[in-house]
């Protein structure tokens, strides 16, 4: 964990450091009258601390066969990298394409490619559940979803 | 007193209604289920509801929220005594002896004690709520800019020292929190900050995105490395009903559970979790049998199963009589009152006495229909334990894009919600927790606006905190939770040299 508190803390650490410099332009103000960025300069100053003693511990518990030991071991970056980028390609889609189609695509990705089940299966499923959901949220919860390219069909 | 009966009577009025009786029903039939699906906690799931109730009275959202988070504290000791996996964090202690209960046949009257031992501690919290919960809105209508700024550090204080893992890093995740709350226009001066020329955040960060993020997105893409492991017991549950002789041995564990989870409910940076690890250490302190804890003892269920009930049920209190959540999912529960226009605080049982009792009524109901509901819906729940994970998170992932999405008819909330998902996952592998960022998120406004208000007032002199003693009581505890685990840490270290 040495290695990982070290990386994260020094992010923490710039994190702060930018904080407390933007509040710092925004105006500190005096304590009679505090400006906009009195708090976060401070907030900045404290978390900026904190995060040194992060980075401080972890290099104090250095073990000796660091070097072996890496962050990113045993994770399945693929699967994970795969889903996000569907995720986001939901959201940057669904007022274009609308809340039927991209959801349908979305199943189908995730069930026939990602998890690798038969097609007929993830395409079945995945019809399933569109239209499950969109009976749900449209039709009984009004939750006005887009409906992009289908609007024509005004239903 | 009479007063009280009164009010109690108001709220009958509006929580029988029938459609306040309905969203009652769904409430604590969604509670269930989050409770019994393993993966997804009762925060996530208030923040992906939330959209949906947005066509109804802020009356009946909350009557459905509210159920949401005790009905959760039902289902997740199902998972935990059939499973061995906890539903949900506060049902992790049931693990111990409900599943060892279930390997030796009695999974039926370890659920049902479950069960009962959660509707009696539930309905005590609930009278306790109705009776303490006017009597500190009195008192909290006395406070002023500086104890309001003070009581929010003890509650950010409790909550990183009750953190499972390095207080340092929780400390570090609650001011991260509080700099994310400057994100929009300062209240005060009407100036935009750290908003970068990026539409989307004038507004601010939204409480709801960051925790479906958090709690909901960053849970399944951990979950996407790691296959659950699920061996569901095949034996049929039979028995529910404890024996004359369980009901002996577990009556005083359900009572001592009721009031300790109360009380640590109330506290803030408390609630349910912190009460059934608690409640089970004392019941196996005070038991004649401490060995048998761990291999079945009906006591480690009784016990915490009530204390989290009587948490979850607490830790309404300083939320609806303070505005102060106690906890993530009352931090969220705060942000969906806000949203429907709702402001929590002394002044709520004046301003909104049907929302104040209606809600607090409908808890007695909720938890009635709680017992009658779960007792013949086990199998249910057992069959859906049986839905394969890689039908279960395509959902969970859809319900979170839906929910963010219709926040605002919005697709910078549904970014939004995607980042903080990354950002969780990568806490959760670095360590770090995300409960003290989101409280501090959700109090971050009151706490700027209750400093800068306090030193106007004092003109600029710190001491107007520790001059006025409620202030200063509560510095003074904040200050020794910060103080104590670095003395104790110490002492450890010392000690361990010595060996």
């Amino acid at each position: 964990m040495e290695k990982a508190d070290r990386a994260s803390g020094l992010f923490w650490f710039l994190f702060s450091l930018f904080v407390s410099y933007e509040s710092y332009k925004l105006g500190l103000g005096n304590l009679y009258q505090p400006g906009p960025g009195f708090l976060f300069f401070w907030t900045g100053v404290v978390t900026a601390i904190l995060s040194l003693i992060i980075i401080v511990t972890s290099l104090r518990n250095r073990p000796p066969d660091e070097a072996k030991e890496s962050i990113f071991v045993k994770w399945n970056v693929t699967k994970i990298v795969l889903v996000l980028i569907s995720l986001f390609l939901y959201a940057l889609l669904i007022e274009w394409l609308g809340f039927l189609i991209v959801t349908l695509l979305l199943f189908i990705f995730l069930l026939g490619v990602i998890e690798k089940k038969r097609w007929w299966f993830a395409v079945s499923v995945s019809l399933l559940v569109t239209a499950l959901t969109y009976m749900v949220f449209e039709v009984a919860l009004q939750s006005q979803l887009p409906k992009g390219l289908l609007e024509f069909l005004r239903f | 007193m009479v007063e009280i009966l009164q009010n109690v009577g108001y709220g009958f009025q509006v929580a029988v209604q029938p459609l306040n009786l309905m969203y009652c029903f769904i409430g604590v039939l969604i509670g269930t289920l989050v409770g019994v699906l393993p993966g997804l906690g009762p925060a996530a799931a208030i923040a992906l509801l939330l959209p949906t109730t947005f066509k109804v009275t802020p009356v009946s959202a909350t009557i459905m929220l509210a159920g949401i988070y005790y009905g959760a504290m039902y289902g997740g000791s199902t998972t935990s005594i059939l499973v061995n996996i906890p539903g949900e964090a506060a049902s992790v202690v049931t693990c111990l002896d409900g599943y060892q209960m279930a390997r030796k046949g009695r999974a039926g009257p370890a659920l049902g004690i479950a069960a009962f031992g959660s509707f009696i501690a539930g309905t005590f919290a609930v009278i306790a709520l109705t009776f303490v919960g006017p009597f500190l809105s009195n008192i909290a209508l006395e406070f002023g800019p500086p104890e309001y700024f003070s009581m929010m550090i003890v509650g950010i204080t409790v909550l990183t020292y009750l953190s499972s893992g390095s207080m340092v890093k929780a400390l570090l995740m609650a001011g991260v929190g509080l700099i994310l709350s400057g994100v929009g226009m300062d209240t005060i001066g009407g100036k935009y900050r750290f908003t970068f020329n990026i539409q989307s955040l004038l507004d601010g960060v939204g409480v709801v995105p960051v925790a479906m993020g958090l709690f909901g997105i960053s849970e399944v893409l951990s979950n996407l490395e790691t296959e659950i492991k699920r061996e569901i017991l095949t034996t049929r549950v039979k028995n529910l009903f404890p024996t004359l002789k369980d009901w002996a041995v577990s009556i005083w564990s359900i009572i001592r559970g009721s009031i300790l989870g109360f009380f640590l409910g109330i506290l803030p940076g408390g609630g349910a979790v912190i009460a059934s690890f608690a409640s089970y250490a004392i019941e196996k302190k005070v038991s004649k049998h401490p060995e048998e804890f761990g291999k079945g003892a009906i006591q480690g269920v009784a016990g915490p199963e009530a204390a989290n009930n009587a948490g979850a049920g607490g830790a309404f209190i300083p939320l609806l009589t303070l505005g102060i959540p106690a906890n993530p999912v009352m931090a969220i529960l705060l942000g969906a009152l806000m949203i429907h226009g709702v402001q929590p605080g002394p002044l709520l049982m004046k301003d909104a006495p049907d929302l104040f009792w209606g809600t607090i009524v409908s808890m007695y109901i909720g938890n009635g229909m709680l017992l009658v509901l779960n007792l013949p819906l086990i199998p249910m729940w057992v069959k859906v334990l049986k839905v394969p994970y890689y039908l279960l998170y395509p959902l969970i992932l859809l319900f979170c894009l839906i929910g963010a999405y219709s926040l605002e008819n919005n697709v910078a909330d549904v970014f939004a919600m995607l980042i903080f998902g990354i950002l969780g996952f990568l806490m959760k592998r670095f360590r770090y927790e995300g409960a003290p960022l989101i409280l501090a998120l959700v109090l971050g406004q009151k706490l700027e606006t209750s400093l800068r208000r306090s030193l106007i007032m004092s003109h600029g002199d710190f001491s107007i905190f520790i001059s006025r003693p409620i202030s200063l009581g509560f510095l003074i505890t904040a200050a020794l939770l910060l103080i104590v685990p670095i003395i104790t840490q110490r002492k450890k270290l010392s000690t361990l040299k010595e060996d």
